[in-house]
């Protein structure tokens, strides 16, 4: 049967004619979406650019929007997209510019990913033969390794959309592989770097990276135990950490979230600058009666509080 | 101006190891790759990586005798002796770089069993092997600011009076052409498996690098030896590693018996894999195939096992072929997969042309002769990668700088306008298509002089096609169009070179198996074969196999 | 039907008007509902993040009292609805954890037996009570208003965690209700992406610009209003919206944003008050002008 591809076209070279191309290739039940891009490049219209290469998920090549989100297109069929043969719209990488049609530049990606060091830093004695090392500390580092740098949670990840500088999922994740790795003897100094603006706090926890990451990797997940490890590390003069602290101590005294204090402990009690800054938007919301002057309380915060002795132990 | 002592073609294990190494010892050198390092076809490789370690109770003289038997006694046995000897401190060294190789109960280097080998020498990552191998060798690379022209395409050497003095080569995002100057040129771009249709490998693995240094002089080694997997994915030909029938998984017919038994009693699964294939094809051909194929059974290894240790395999399965490998067995069957040909080298890693070194699949030292076992390419890469740095390397520092004839780049702009000049015709992907079925049907996994001959037609018949090979794409950024034209070029001396072979050869040895000639014939054929480029054609040299310790005995599995 | 009622810590804190609305319509509506008043707040994936099973223990604990009341769980924000979807998925898969987080909740006498749904007040609308049924209860007819979605990322990813491949009717819920009450649901490219909360305290140029990407994108579609069925996002978009407009050119957004009871509640011919609508930051007045002046519905 045939299906229709709406193609994103880009040359640098004719800007003016950017634009969809339509594109009808006859598919079957099995057909990927990088089968029927073959299909179009190779029979019908070679101007088309793109990146494609082990057709089997595992060099990273191919990721593009399909439909709006990203994906790695030699592993998804047409009809997991478009059930009843309806249209599908191929568009390059979000969040990298794009050099040609579904090509972006991935400069930013690779600089990002060299600016969390990423190779193993042992210290100390080498020895003779292998590091010692754990299976289950192996095995939990494939995970992460699975990572083929493909760029789709980088293409839509949500505070990449904002700002540039943000290190990104896919560095975070590669910096989480080499912080969990047992060999590895700077995970203090990873972990100090990571602490840092547009490192590890600014993740929104939009969950955008770990829908669309073929390879299972949990960019997002990974992020999160980097800040926990970061805060275990004594780094707790971040507003991230103060606000995850905060949060936590609201909940185990009352069950219930309290958002005034939560705010004004993530900012820093004594940060009077940032308190009087976020002073207008206090005073309205004061205004329309939504402060919300008193914290609530579940009905049995006790019953909460021995939850969390229980799991965290008396702190 | 683009001047390097040593430039690098290829930025897969070979030539990140080569690389690595060059930059160790302080070497003017560069990498030059047509994609990003981390999508080379290294990272396809699944099942692991072989090492006799010494320290541990195992010898390297089983590692290389098990090479040695699995080559079907064409290989090199000092070239073998010298990979398995080296073999031990290659592993500790990837593993001091991070790799992170499974682990036993004492926290050392985990093993599995593969292929040709009763003893388990092959360390591994789960199922990613090669992936994660590359991606620390990458990282490497970014640790010693290895410089890289990332997404450049090589499409001729630059030889004067017969020596190499560095390529040519289009930059991709701009599709301008430069001359990069070198005292010594590696030739690392891996094997030609786009030849063939179909193919396990990468749509990249188009073999210009054996082209490139056949064209230059090269003798390129042993080509008829082809090897087919035992088990790839019916219909898209996706590899599915080894590893699965290391960890025990079996193969089944139509009767669903383990067939292996009657072909390969002692090793059954694990014989070598032209043994495997070739069992599997007869099995196919005599009617106790299911719809052509044989089926990989691995749902007595338990799901928890093949997710921790298989993980890769159960995506692919999942997602190429919808089924569960905990819940079901898959269809399979043999399928192009690697060159054991290639441009021949010394244990250096030197070609016959000066200035040229080859590392990697496309070299041919020989250490896997007539059929290579696996996991040794993993350890062929790394060994032979940084054996070529270093007398490159060597070579370059006595070697003195060519100022080269400018009008040369002139030519190759000629070349690439009059593919852009030429109306529309023939569409390169068409002749490739052709070429990649006949190759399959005519160099596989049985052959004889009809096929073969077949297959010589077709590839002639192709060659005289070539001039009317047109592009859609006249742009200059990123035009894939102009590099599919050009890879053309040089797969169709490639597959001239593997019929070329295989017409010679007249045995039966290893993946070349004559139905019209199917025994062994020492006596005569214990020699490699060497096309070299003669005018238009070529012509077939024969060179003795060097002999060790190992006399070559009847080869049973 | 009945349910355990799950309101989550904003709708009675930082965005009243959200309980006060939906309690009306729900009344409405005739749906009945228990609430789970000796629960804890979810988390809110920020908790987990300093400890993951604790976290889960303090949700699973939500679900075992659900249990015991018989009831299944309705939630009316997008956050407590995710990270409850996701701790339950968590420990249905593992029956080892699962037993381990029992022996937690031991002590207060408390066990999980896996039995729990939860479901968020939009889904329940979509699914239990059904289009029909909720259009029957509608006074107005709000054509020629254009109401953006604004699902909120909880709600949307991951997923599958959230039942899509049972209800892909989940995907497109908002834009169903959104139709159903006679409005236009406009295409935006920010329904489903980052309202930018979570940094709001840690990053908060990144988190107002978020703000001021997905409201002046929805304003210059023509959106009257922009709907969300979570409270998070609502405290967001509302709340910062005067600092995000001044990332644009002309300074001004002026988009009202609605809790989704309260675009029902205009519907259903509310009066502004019973709906909390005078609570808002960015004002309403226009929206509800136009709601007013809707035509009848018929029925």
């Amino acid at each position: 049967m045939e299906q229709t591809l709406r193609v994103k076209r880009y040359d640098p070279e004719n800007p003016g004619d950017a634009g969809y191309q339509e594109y009808n290739v006859e598919v079957t039940d099995t057909t990927t979406i990088l089968d029927a891009l073959l299909t179009i490049r190779e029979e019908m219209d070679g101007t088309l650019s793109m990146r494609c290469s082990c057709r089997a998920s595992i060099c990273g090549s191919c990721a593009m929007r399909v439909d709006g989100q990203a994906k790695l297109v030699c592993k998804t069929r047409l009809n997991s997209v478009a059930p009843d043969g309806e249209t599908i719209t191929i568009d390059p990488l979000g969040n990298m510019p794009v050099i040609k049609d579904l090509v972006v530049e991935f400069k930013s990606f690779w600089d990002k990913t060299r600016a969390v060091e990423p190779f193993l830093k042992p210290e100390g004695i080498v020895p003779e033969a292998e590091y010692i090392a754990s299976d289950d500390d192996m095995v939990h580092l494939v995970g992460v390794v699975n990572c083929i740098q493909c760029g789709a949670c980088v293409s839509d990840c949500t505070v990449l959309e904002v700002d540039d500088s943000f290190l990104g999922p896919a560095a975070l994740a590669k910096a989480y592989r080499f912080v969990k790795d047992p060999r590895d003897g700077h995970q203090k100094d990873r972990l100090e770097d990571l602490n840092k603006p547009s490192g590890v706090w600014d993740c929104t926890r939009c969950m955008q990276c770990v829908e669309v990451c073929p390879k299972d990797v949990d960019p997002m997940g990974r992020i999160m135990v980097l800040r926990d490890m970061a805060m275990e590390a004594g780094f707790n003069n971040t507003s991230g950490s103060r606000h995850t602290e905060s949060f936590a101590k609201s909940v185990k005294k009352n069950g219930r979230l309290d958002e005034m204090k939560l705010a004004v402990d993530s900012m820093g009690k004594f940060n009077f600058p940032a308190l009087i800054a976020e002073a207008p938007v206090g005073l309205r919301a004061i205004r329309k009666g939504k402060f919300p002057w008193k914290a609530h309380k579940s009905s049995e915060p006790d019953k909460v509080k021995q939850v969390f002795e229980k799991i965290e132990g008396n702190k | 101006m683009y001047e390097h002592d040593v430039l690098i073609i290829g930025a897969g294990l070979a030539g990140l190891r080569a690389s690595v190494e060059a930059a160790r010892m302080g070497v003017d050198a560069a990498v030059i790759t047509k994609v990003h390092p981390i999508r080379s076809h290294s990272n396809a490789a699944q099942g692991g990586i072989n090492a006799p370690m010494t320290d541990r109770g195992d010898d390297w003289e089983g590692h290389a005798l098990d090479t040695i038997k699995g080559s079907d006694y064409l290989a090199d046995q000092d070239a073998v002796e010298l990979m398995s000897r080296e073999a031990g401190d290659a592993i500790i060294e990837l593993e001091h770089m991070g790799v992170i190789f499974s682990r036993n109960e004492d926290g050392q280097l985990g093993t599995r069993r593969f292929g040709g080998q009763k003893v388990a020498r092959t360390f591994y990552v789960g199922a990613i092997t090669g992936s994660a191998m590359l991606q620390v060798l990458y990282e490497q690379a970014v640790k010693l600011d290895v410089n890289v022209y990332e997404e450049w395409f090589v499409s001729n050497l630059i030889i004067e009076d017969g020596v190499c003095h560095g390529v040519m080569a289009m930059d991709i995002h701009t599709g301008e052409l430069h001359m990069i100057r070198a005292k010594a040129v590696i030739m690392a771009t891996g094997g030609a498996g786009r030849v063939f249709e179909p193919s396990t490998n990468a749509l990249i693995c188009t073999g210009e690098g054996l082209g490139l240094a056949y064209r230059a002089g090269a003798p390129l080694m042993d080509m008829e030896m082809i090897q087919y997997h035992p088990t790839t994915l019916a219909g898209s030909g996706i590899l599915l590693s080894e590893a699965a029938r290391g960890e025990g998984a079996y193969l089944l017919n139509a009767e669903g018996e383990r067939f292996m038994k009657t072909y390969a009693p002692d090793y059954l699964e694990l014989a070598s894999r032209d043994v495997v294939s070739r069992s599997e094809q007869t099995e196919i051909n005599e009617g106790r195939g299911i719809d052509g194929n044989i089926h990989l059974d691995l749902r007595h290894l338990g799901r928890t096992f093949i997710e921790e240790r298989l993980g890769y395999l159960q995506e692919v399965a999942l997602e190429f072929a919808g089924i569960d490998l905990a819940e079901a067995s898959i269809p399979i069957r043999p399928g192009m997969h690697y060159i054991m040909g290639g441009i021949k080298t010394d244990i250096n890693g030197a070609t016959e042309v000066p200035g040229l070194y080859a590392a990697g699949e496309t070299a041919n030292v020989s250490v896997h002769g007539g059929n290579r076992l696996g996991a040794n390419s993993l350890l062929d890469t790394v060994v032979f990668g940084r054996r070529a740095a270093i007398a490159a390397a060597e070579y370059a520092k006595s070697a003195e700088r060519h100022s080269s004839d400018e009008s040369m780049l002139a030519s190759e702009k000629e070349r690439y306008q009059a593919l852009l000049d030429r109306p529309a015709d023939l569409r390169a992907a068409a002749l490739r298509r052709e070429m990649g079925e006949s190759m399959v049907a005519g160099i596989g996994v049985f052959r004889d002089q009809k096929t073969i001959d077949a297959a010589i037609a077709t590839v002639e018949n192709l060659r005289s096609l070539y001039p009317r090979v047109a592009v859609d794409n006249k742009g200059k950024v990123f035009n894939t169009d102009i590099m599919a034209a050009i890879e053309l070029d040089y797969m169709l001396d490639v597959a001239h070179t593997i019929c070329a072979g295989a017409n010679a050869r007249k045995e039966s040895r290893g993946a070349h198996y004559r139905t019209d000639m199917p025994d062994r014939d020492d006596e005569n054929w214990l020699k490699h074969t060497l096309v070299y480029k003669d005018g238009e054609g070529s012509r077939v040299e024969t060179l003795d196999v060097t002999i060790t310790n190992w006399t070559p005995v009847e080869r049973v599995y | 039907m009945k349910y355990a009622f799950y309101p989550g810590c904003v709708a009675r804190g930082g965005t009243p008007e959200l309980l006060v609305s939906a309690n009306a319509v729900m009344d409405r509506l005739g749906i009945e509902r228990e609430e789970i008043v000796s629960a804890a707040c979810t988390g809110a994936g920020v908790l987990q993040e300093r400890n993951q099973k604790l976290g889960d223990a303090l949700n699973v604990r939500t679900f075992a009292l659900a249990e015991k009341m018989g009831l299944p769980i309705m939630t009316i924000c997008s956050t407590c609805q995710g990270v409850m979807s996701q701790a339950n998925r968590r420990v249905l898969r593992d029956p080892e954890y699962l037993a381990e987080i029992n022996e937690v909740l031991a002590e207060e006498g408390l066990e999980y037996k896996g039995t729990t749904v939860i479901k968020h007040f939009l889904w329940v609308l979509v699914e239990e009570i059904g289009i029909e049924e909720l259009q029957k209860t509608f006074t107005k007819e709000l054509s020629g208003l254009k109401f953006a979605p604004f699902y909120g990322c909880y709600i949307v990813r991951p997923s599958d965690a959230l039942g899509f491949d049972e209800h892909p009717e989940r995907q497109t819920s908002l834009e169903t209700v959104i139709e159903s009450t006679g409005a236009v649901a406009v295409e935006n490219d920010g329904k489903t992406k980052c309202c930018g909360l979570p940094i709001l305290l840690i990053n908060q140029s990144n988190a107002i610009q978020m703000v001021s990407n997905h409201t002046g994108e929805a304003k210059d579609l023509g959106a009257d209003a922009m709907v969300t069925p979570c409270p998070l996002c609502h405290l967001n978009l509302d709340g910062y919206q005067p600092k995000a407009a001044k990332r644009r050119p002309s300074g001004k957004i002026d988009l009202p944003i609605l809790h989704l009871p309260q675009m029902l509640g205009l519907a259903m011919g509310m009066q502004p008050k019973e709906l909390g609508l005078q609570r808002h930051i960015i004002s309403t007045k226009e929206v509800i002008g136009k709601a007013a002046a809707a035509p009848a519905a018929v029925s």
